[in-house]
């Protein structure tokens, strides 16, 4: 006790205050009524004032897992959305089986005709080249992601390209923007389809060829994929013709044109990878008509 | 050590007896903004060379004798405790030239004259009264309420404060 007195006095009348105000501030809110409600009151506003800035920090801390999390939701819809889209539909009294866009049908029906076909995972690109001849990009996704190669990758504003080597936690996929890419498309408005590939140059425009040409293409026409290529599911947004609409050089049969595409490959960054459930099985059977042609 | 322990004694006692017995009675009867509170006399009246402290602990020990009375424990013991420090402040503020020395034991009309003794005992009350409705009402919503009654309070305080010195001019 006298140690503590004369700490005090060294240190001034002052700390001596603070410290007995400290105390009566304490007996004020044990063993008076009305300063204990102003207090309890008081307290409670500052705590939920409190929570409610550290809820406001844990949600910003938490936006990337949301985010993620998001993306993910996506995934799964834009999966559902594809097989959506094909769908075996049994003619009644008959046995042939047509496809069908289950998004034109009722809930009922489709319920009982859908069969999956696609599964989509998200990925986020890591490497991305525009500029070269032919064009690679890299994302983190590999086989122990269930990743493998011919896997279609899209985002919800076009596509991107195709797997093609896959690590254990990475994987490379050839760009729509490589000489070697040939992706079956069509034009919605007739539903023809033909091949688009890539010529160089402009990494913003590709080329569309083997369109029939009694067809009357005009520029700004919606250019999908057609879903005839296996990899990529149908009608997911390639781009709009662009221009320079006219006989195929090569094949006077034809129409050669550039489309513009929609998803600005200087830009990606969240992207989906597809796979085909049923490709093993589609593939095995393209085999055989090949070893017949 | 008799010369300054005794009179500050008694004068607690007393100051604390005419403060509950008197002063709580005629509040109660003029109502809650006519509150007398002659007892922070005492912290006051405390020899001017005790350490800051000890002035401290005193008038918090002398607030908490009245609100045992006021059953509003620490309400005054806060107020008494401020009063201890402000006293401080005041009496460096208005020290003669050099220093409190033994010519002034307190701060009394006899040793500092009434003109100083009751200009700077009217900024202490005011303080005190302040700061005890300020910590009696708890929050600073009453503020307007806190004020009207440090005024009323303060008015009938000095007079009372007036008269009391005026009766036994306190020396030691």
């Amino acid at each position: 006790m006298g140690k503590i007195l004369q700490l005090l006095l060294r240190n001034g009348g002052f700390v001596t205050l603070v410290l007995v105000e400290a105390f009566c501030f304490f007996i004020i809110v044990q063993f008076n009524e009305k300063q204990n409600a102003i207090f309890t009151h008081t307290a409670g506003l500052f705590a939920g004032r409190m929570l409610e800035r550290r809820q406001q920090f844990s949600d910003y801390i938490g936006l990337k897992d949301r985010i993620d999390s998001l993306t993910n939701v996506n995934a799964q819809l834009q999966t559902d959305l594809a097989n959506a889209r094909i769908v075996k539909f049994p003619h009644r009294d008959t046995s042939f089986i047509a496809l069908f866009d289950s998004l034109n049908r009722t809930d009922s029906v489709r319920r009982k005709v859908m069969r999956p076909l696609y599964e989509y995972y998200t990925a986020t690109v890591i490497g991305n080249s525009i500029s070269s001849a032919n064009n690679w990009l890299m994302i983190n996704r590999g086989s122990a992601d269930h990743i493998a190669p011919n896997m279609a990758v899209v985002t919800n504003n076009g596509i991107i390209g195709i797997v093609r080597h896959v690590d254990d936690h990475f994987s490379m996929v050839m760009s729509v923007l490589h000489r070697q890419t040939k992706i079956s498309a069509a034009l919605t408005k007739y539903n023809a389809f033909g091949s688009l590939i890539w010529e160089g140059g402009d990494p913003s425009v590709m080329t569309l060829k083997y369109i029939p040409k009694h067809f009357d293409v005009k520029v700004g026409d919606e250019v999908v994929t057609s879903g005839f290529s296996q990899m990529f599911p149908r009608k997911l947004l390639v781009g709009h013709v662009d221009g320079d609409i006219g006989q195929d050089p090569e094949n006077p049969y034809f129409l050669i044109m550039k489309v513009r595409l929609s998803q600005d490959m200087a830009t990606v960054g969240d992207v989906y990878v597809v796979r085909n459930l049923f490709q093993p099985e589609q593939d095995s059977l393209q085999v055989k008509v090949r070893n017949e042609q | 050590m008799n010369n300054k322990f005794f009179p500050n004694f008694w004068r607690f006692f007393g100051l604390v007896a005419v403060q509950v017995l008197l002063l709580k009675q005629l509040t109660v009867s003029l109502g809650a903004y006519f509150n007398i509170l002659l007892y922070p006399l005492f912290i006051f009246l405390l020899p001017t060379q005790l350490a800051t402290p000890y002035v401290v602990l005193l008038g918090f020990s002398v607030g908490l004798t009245v609100d045992f009375f006021y059953a509003s424990i620490g309400v005054h013991a806060s107020a008494g405790a401020f009063a201890g420090f402000f006293r401080f402040l005041l009496f460096s503020a208005f020290a003669p030239k050099g220093g409190y020395s033994g010519k002034e034991p307190i701060f009394s009309p006899a040793h500092m004259g009434w003109s100083l003794y009751l200009q700077v005992s009217a900024w202490f009350f005011l303080a005190h009264l302040f700061w005890y409705f300020s910590v009696d009402d708890f929050t600073i919503v009453y503020f307007g309420t806190v004020t009207l009654k440090t005024i009323a309070g303060w008015v009938l305080t000095m007079i009372f404060v007036w008269l009391y010195t005026a009766m036994f001019n306190p020396k030691n």
